[in-house]
């Protein structure tokens, strides 16, 4: 078991003469038995990544390495990998126990006997045991899943590989199997990238995510470090639902000016805004207060235009200064009206400063360090 | 009670629930059933009749009891058997080779990216549509130059297989070394048939899941063991279409038989050839030529029969 290294790793495609840049410059370690989820909307980029790994595409440029062995020159069954396909990708033609063997039949020398009782053995652990001799189409959605899975498991590589594994499953069985899957991987300790576009399935199962975005790496960090901790705007924005409230502003010596409001900065915000002209202000909905008192400060007068009741909380969406809507999360139990008249207060405490043109962190909100250090109990 | 309703009654049906386009359908489908039957049917009752028989009596009517005879069949079979047995070991090598090469061509062509793939799809297709008449003389030319008989000379003249058969007599399957001329129109069917199975197999592979193959790949098959293992049991209703559109064109076929076997008969002849020696001479023996299609014709239908089923799950595109 060895670490698996992308090195500078980036895709070209050719495109009718004209160079496309799938992925760029991919620089990630990942441990030996971590699970890392690779997060990004459609088109950024990582199944491309994935591909790579396993071999189904070339890299332009950059190393891929398992432990100290460079690995990106070796074609897929050399390179001791398993992947789960978002279709599944069972052999239609061959029984569950047929697709299961099928790998251990091609890439070691195991008897008949050894093969059997191994493929037995994931099977009863999957619970799928009594399946082994139906065919793939006779199967359901999340019975096929777990073939797709034991499929991987039986395997026993260094590697596993899931392109979005969960995403034809429907959302009941989705979140069944999430958690099916870490306590599985956890359980074997197989290092495990994992594609999604889901950030639920990024936040909750991954040891690490990976956010990538146009073929580029953003942040690589534990999802509660990217959640309160992000590199950029694009971070903060994808991670997080509903997704934080971004306003542009002006930097006007310690103050913020916006379009419907202006924004006092700290002597500490003010320092982190020096040399930028123009910042982008992040917030958070569950961060923004709903109070009565307009008299706080960073407190406005706002109107709320819809509200979207989820029963545990209400996402409300509020008006300031007529036109700009931003979304706050009050909890369920509290009687908002559409058409009411509220005050929001955004602590400063809970702003994050981006830079408007870079998108680069500034600042990010206050927090005590010990608040991420909370999750790695349940790593 | 009116006549009607009194009828409707009596045979227990709803008169009223009828649609006429549903009669006007069942009567189209009897109509088009009698239409494509009627030759086959007329045809098999030529076939049973005497010959004064048929002289007095419509071809589509069935023979009377005096008029009955099996005799044209045992001309026609005597006539053809070893014409057919030719053909069998024409048609089957040729379209199986053929279904193969085609498959083989279609997965290297489809499932592979490679420089230059669509240039030699491309000749593919248009291998299709070159007609048979374009070719002849080269045809003829290529085997005049080409010498089977003496490159196989070491194989050939060898009994494979021999036995007493009831109905046919002693059944034989040797390499004569008239097979030669076999040989050689199973070449040339097997090359005119492999742009039009590629093309058939390339729809279908075509449609074979990427993921599939690369989880193949990734559990450690190499390509030919992905043919071997994956493709080439998925392409099954693949097959029986090829095959059986292969075994149709390869039976059937006149013309190259005429221009490779030489002389147009002798032991090499194939069906088609041989059915022509039971048109007689100046007197039409209706009822043996009738006799000697059915015979000839058996074989394609027996295949139809065999690959059916499979047959239309491949038209349908199942898998």
């Amino acid at each position: 078991m060895a670490d698996l290294t992308l090195d500078h790793v980036s895709k070209f495609f050719d495109d009718g003469g004209s160079k496309v840049v799938a992925v760029d410059d991919a620089s990630v370690t990942i441990e030996d038995g971590e699970f890392l989820v690779l997060v990004g909307p459609s088109g950024c980029g990582k199944s491309t990544t994935l591909r790579m790994i396993a071999g189904l595409e070339t890299v332009s440029e950059g190393e891929i390495r398992l432990g100290d062995d460079r690995m990106d020159n070796r074609p897929p069954r050399d390179r001791d990998i398993a992947m789960v396909f978002q279709s599944y990708a069972l052999y239609p033609h061959m029984t569950v126990r047929g697709n299961m063997r099928f790998g251990l039949e091609e890439s070691t020398d195991m008897g008949d006997a050894d093969i059997d009782e191994l493929v037995e053995e994931t099977s009863s652990m999957l619970g799928i045991a009594d399946l082994l001799d139906r065919k793939p189409g006779e199967l359901s959605g999340g019975q096929q899943q777990r073939v797709a899975l034991g499929r991987a498991i039986v395997r026993d590589p260094e590697v596993f590989l899931m392109d979005e594994p969960l995403s034809n499953l429907d959302a009941k069985l989705r979140s069944q199997m999430r958690t099916e899957l870490q306590r599985l991987q956890e359980d074997l300790g197989v290092t495990t990238v994992y594609v999604t576009h889901d950030q639920t399935e990024a936040m909750t199962m991954g040891d690490r995510i990976a956010i990538l975005n146009d073929g580029e790496l953003q942040q690589v960090a534990t999802p509660l470090e990217a959640y309160h901790r992000p590199a950029n705007r694009f971070v903060a924005g994808f991670i997080g639902e509903p997704s934080m409230n971004f306003f542009e502003m002006d930097v006007q010596g310690d103050e913020l000016v916006g379009d419907a409001f202006s924004y006092e900065l700290s002597a500490k915000s003010a320092e982190a805004v020096e040399g930028s002209e123009r910042v982008t202000l992040g917030i958070r909905p569950e961060d923004v207060e709903v109070i009565d008192d307009a008299a706080a400060d960073h407190a406005y007068e706002t109107t709320v235009d819809v509200v979207e009741p989820m029963g545990n909380e209400n996402a409300v969406y509020l008006e300031l200064g007529g036109e700009r809507r931003f979304v706050a999360t009050v909890g369920g139990m509290r009687r908002v009206e559409a058409g009411e008249s509220v005050v929001a207060r955004i602590p400063e405490d809970a702003v994050h400063l981006f830079d408007a043109t870079t998108g680069e962190t500034l600042q990010n909100r206050s927090l005590e360090s010990a608040d991420l250090d909370a999750p790695e109990a349940n790593l | 009670m009116s006549v009607r309703d009194d009828l409707a009654e009596r045979v227990g049906v709803d008169l009223e629930a009828i649609d006429p386009l549903r009669v006007a359908l069942y009567a189209t489908l009897v109509g088009l059933v009698v239409f494509y039957l009627s030759p086959l049917e007329s045809g098999l009752m030529t076939a049973l009749k005497t010959e004064a028989e048929f002289a007095t009596s419509p071809p589509f009517v069935p023979p009377t009891v005096e008029g009955f005879t099996l005799e044209p069949f045992g001309v026609a079979i005597d006539t053809l058997s070893s014409a057919i047995l030719n053909s069998i070991m024409l048609a089957v090598p040729a379209t199986v080779l053929s279904a193969l090469f085609g498959s083989f061509a279609a997965y290297g062509l489809t499932n592979f990216e490679w420089r230059g793939q669509l240039g030699v799809v491309a000749l593919f297709i248009a291998g299709i549509f070159i007609p048979y008449q374009a070719v002849l003389i080269p045809l003829s030319r290529l085997w005049a130059i080409v010498d089977t008989q003496e490159l196989l000379a070491p194989l050939l003249d060898i009994t494979v297989f021999s036995a007493q058969v009831p109905v046919l007599g002693t059944v034989e399957l040797a390499t004569h070394p008239h097979y030669a001329s076999i040989i050689n129109l199973i070449i040339t069917h097997t090359a005119y048939g492999i742009p039009i199975t590629t093309l058939l197999f390339r729809g279908y592979y075509k449609k074979l899941s990427t993921e599939m193959l690369e989880a193949a790949r990734l559990d450690g098959a190499g390509a030919f063991t992905v043919y071997r293992r994956i493709v080439l049991p998925l392409s099954m209703p693949m097959f029986a279409v090829t095959l059986i559109y292969q075994f149709t064109q390869v039976w059937n076929d006149l013309l190259f038989a005429l221009i490779i076997i030489p002389s147009g008969s002798g032991p090499a002849a194939v069906a088609t050839i041989a059915l022509n020696e039971l048109t007689g001479g100046i007197i039409q023996t209706f009822n043996t030529q009738m006799a000697g299609a059915f015979v000839a014709a058996l074989p394609t239908l027996l295949v139809y029969v065999l690959f059916g089923d499979k047959f239309a799950k491949g038209v349908a595109g199942g898998t």
